[in-house]
């Protein structure tokens, strides 16, 4: 190899900015996340192309169930399956967050944050924006791929960029999941055997089929998962329109489940860090 | 405010993980602008040291300062104070080397306008202006510790932890790194290095303290400690049969030291002028000597001295022979590598 050729003095020191510094972190840690997943394509893109290949099979497998009765009205099965499929791609997406997290703690980049004078906070908030913004280009992604195959939201413009909204936060609101899951457990490997788990949450809501068509313990289960209520906030904004009901529930519900998921997710940070 | 105080101060320092004690009492003090060198082997304490006085980790007794600001109590002054290249925290691969100084500059806090230039600065001072735009995925192992090096110095820091800068890099890189920590050095920067190269503390340290089972056994500059150990060793390697007498021949002419297998070592209380009578007894008494060489007091002397085995290498003058080491404290061991 060729030795580097040390030669350029040190200039001194320039003098150190203290005011919106912990904004600053926070944006240059947010753009490392983006960076991680755009150099990243092949850990994105199952997240990308597996929830359109369930819409797919839903639709031509399951398209004539809309006429079953307690149905609700929709004009076609893709406009019911969207939402599932927005709140599905966010799910596993957030999952990635979550790995890349772990495995700076596992190889150590984790460390060289810690010895910087970087808000512990901009560390965790930084990597959820992160997860925030790849959510919300998740949520157009599919509303953009699907509208070509027959998808209309009923609540129009204003309506997508609700849903858009809606995939950030989710995607920021599962990211504390995750998160909290690689600073506990320090192993990419943790993170990842979470993806069952997401899986299940996910077939006992009502992403995939209604409410209303389910019975037993399966609508019990499905009635008080958050990931119903969830799917259902998009789902209104799609299939009934930009109703103020719709609208909270698409913002209030990852909302919610945020601030439990980024309060265990800093708890469980001050708790490694105090060790 | 820096305070006058030394640089790094540590007293007592203790750390156990679980029942183990990683760090078990360690008294320091760097001073202004020396080179300190810990040498010791994995697993000593001496990147566990490294963790405390670097803020990483907090210790279960005893207190340090470093630049002036308490580790536990002053956490976030230390870490404006000080730059860091730990051997096992990662560069992110996925950046560019260029993105991560520009990611370490923010995170200092240095004004916008003065990230670029400094960026550029300490690129071409490591010599890596030319990979600047590429991935750090596909740097080489010395790429990447000169860049740690750079990333570590965005903030002209007062203070320079190096841990264990060179492992594993080829002599070249590792001379360079050298003449850079040197150069750092003689600007005015304190720099306190981890190292498991007897070589490298011997090159670089000003002073040296080497760490074992989490305790400092021996402190000094390189210069004190070779002249504590006094005369020069007479290593021979003979037939593994003829080794239990030709320890008996060389126990004749001073104390037995601790050699790397399969090789034997006396401390010759004559000097040098004693070798002939060496070579002279062995032959008296049969033994084929297969190879001879005289050595100066070495660090690794001073090591084997203080820990009862050697850093190079490894095991004990006696395991040919079938006992441990003369002064050996804690039984034979092998030389811990990575």
């Amino acid at each position: 190899m060729t030795a580097a050729v040390f030669s350029t003095p040190m200039t001194p020191a320039p003098p150190v900015q203290t005011r919106g510094l912990w904004w600053s972190q926070t944006v240059a840690m947010s753009k490392r996340s983006v960076i991680a997943i755009v150099r990243q394509p092949a850990l994105v893109i199952p997240s990308l192309i597996f929830p359109l290949f369930f819409a797919a099979l839903g639709t031509s497998s399951f398209g004539r169930a809309i006429n079953l009765p307690n149905f609700p009205k929709v004009d076609n099965f893709l406009d019911f399956s969207l939402a599932g499929s927005v709140v599905q791609g966010v799910l596993f997406g957030s999952v990635t967050g979550g790995a890349a997290l772990a495995t700076d703690i596992e190889q150590g980049f984790f460390d060289r944050l810690l010895a910087t004078p970087t808000s512990r906070v901009s560390i965790l908030v930084g990597r959820l924006a992160g997860a925030a913004l790849f959510g919300a280009f998740q949520a157009l992604f599919f509303i953009l791929v699907l509208l070509p195959f027959g998808v209309r939201i009923a609540a129009g413009v204003p309506g997508v960029i609700i849903i858009v909204i809606c995939g950030g936060l989710t995607g920021m609101a599962i990211g504390g999941f995750t998160a909290a899951m690689a600073l506990k457990t320090g192993s990419s490997e943790a993170v990842q055997g979470s993806f069952p788990l997401l899986f299940i949450a996910l077939f006992f809501s009502s992403a995939f089929f209604p409410r209303q068509t389910m019975q037993g313990a399966y609508k019990v289960i499905a009635n008080i998962n958050p990931v119903s209520h969830l799917v259902e906030g998009i789902r209104g904004l799609v299939t009934d329109g930009f109703t103020a009901g719709h609208v909270a529930a698409a913002l209030l519900v990852p909302t919610a489940i945020g601030v439990v998921s980024i309060t265990l997710a800093m708890r469980t940070l001050y708790s490694r860090l105090a060790s | 405010m820096i305070s006058k105080q030394p640089p790094i101060v540590a007293h007592g320092l203790v750390r156990h993980f679980g029942t183990v004690k990683a760090v078990d009492g360690v008294d320091l003090e760097v001073h202004d602008g020396e080179i300190f060198g810990f040498l010791g082997p994995n697993g000593a304490g001496k990147s566990t040291v490294i963790r405390m006085l670097t803020t990483l980790l907090k210790p279960t007794s005893g207190s340090a300062q470093v630049a002036g600001f308490d580790v536990v109590t002053q956490a976030n002054d230390v870490r404006r104070n000080i730059g860091v290249a730990l051997q096992d925290a990662a560069i992110d691969p996925l950046m560019t080397g260029n993105e991560l100084l520009h990611l370490q500059a923010v995170l200092y806090g240095l004004p916008v306008s003065q990230v670029k230039p400094r960026a550029d600065e300490l690129l071409e001072r490591v010599g890596l202006i030319g990979a600047a735009d590429r991935r750090v995925g596909t740097y080489s192992g010395g790429m990447r510790r000169r860049l740690d090096l750079a990333l570590s110095l965005i903030h002209q820091p007062t203070v320079l932890f190096l841990d264990e800068p060179t492992t594993g890099l080829d002599p070249m890189s590792r001379i360079t790194l050298w003449e850079e920590v040197r150069r750092l050095n003689n600007e005015g920067t304190t720099v306190l290095l981890t190292t498991q190269y007897l070589e490298e503390a011997d090159q670089l340290a000003d002073r040296v303290a080497i760490i074992d089972h989490g305790k400092i056994v021996k402190e000094g500059t390189p210069t004190e400690l070779k002249a504590a150990v006094g005369a020069p060793t007479l290593l021979i390697s003979v037939p593994a049969t003829q080794a239990l007498t030709a320890r008996d021949v060389l126990a004749r002419f001073g104390e037995l030291r601790t050699t790397a297998e399969g090789s034997l070592g006396v401390g010759l209380a004559g000097g040098a002028g004693a070798v002939t009578d060496v070579v002279r007894a062995l032959d008296e008494a049969g033994i084929k000597v297969q190879h001879l060489e005289l050595n100066e007091p070495s660090l690794d002397d001073v090591f084997a001295e203080s820990t009862g085995y050697r850093l190079e290498g490894a095991s004990t003058a006696m395991s040919d022979a079938g006992g441990p080491a003369p002064n050996a404290k804690n039984g034979p061991r092998k030389g811990r590598r990575k």
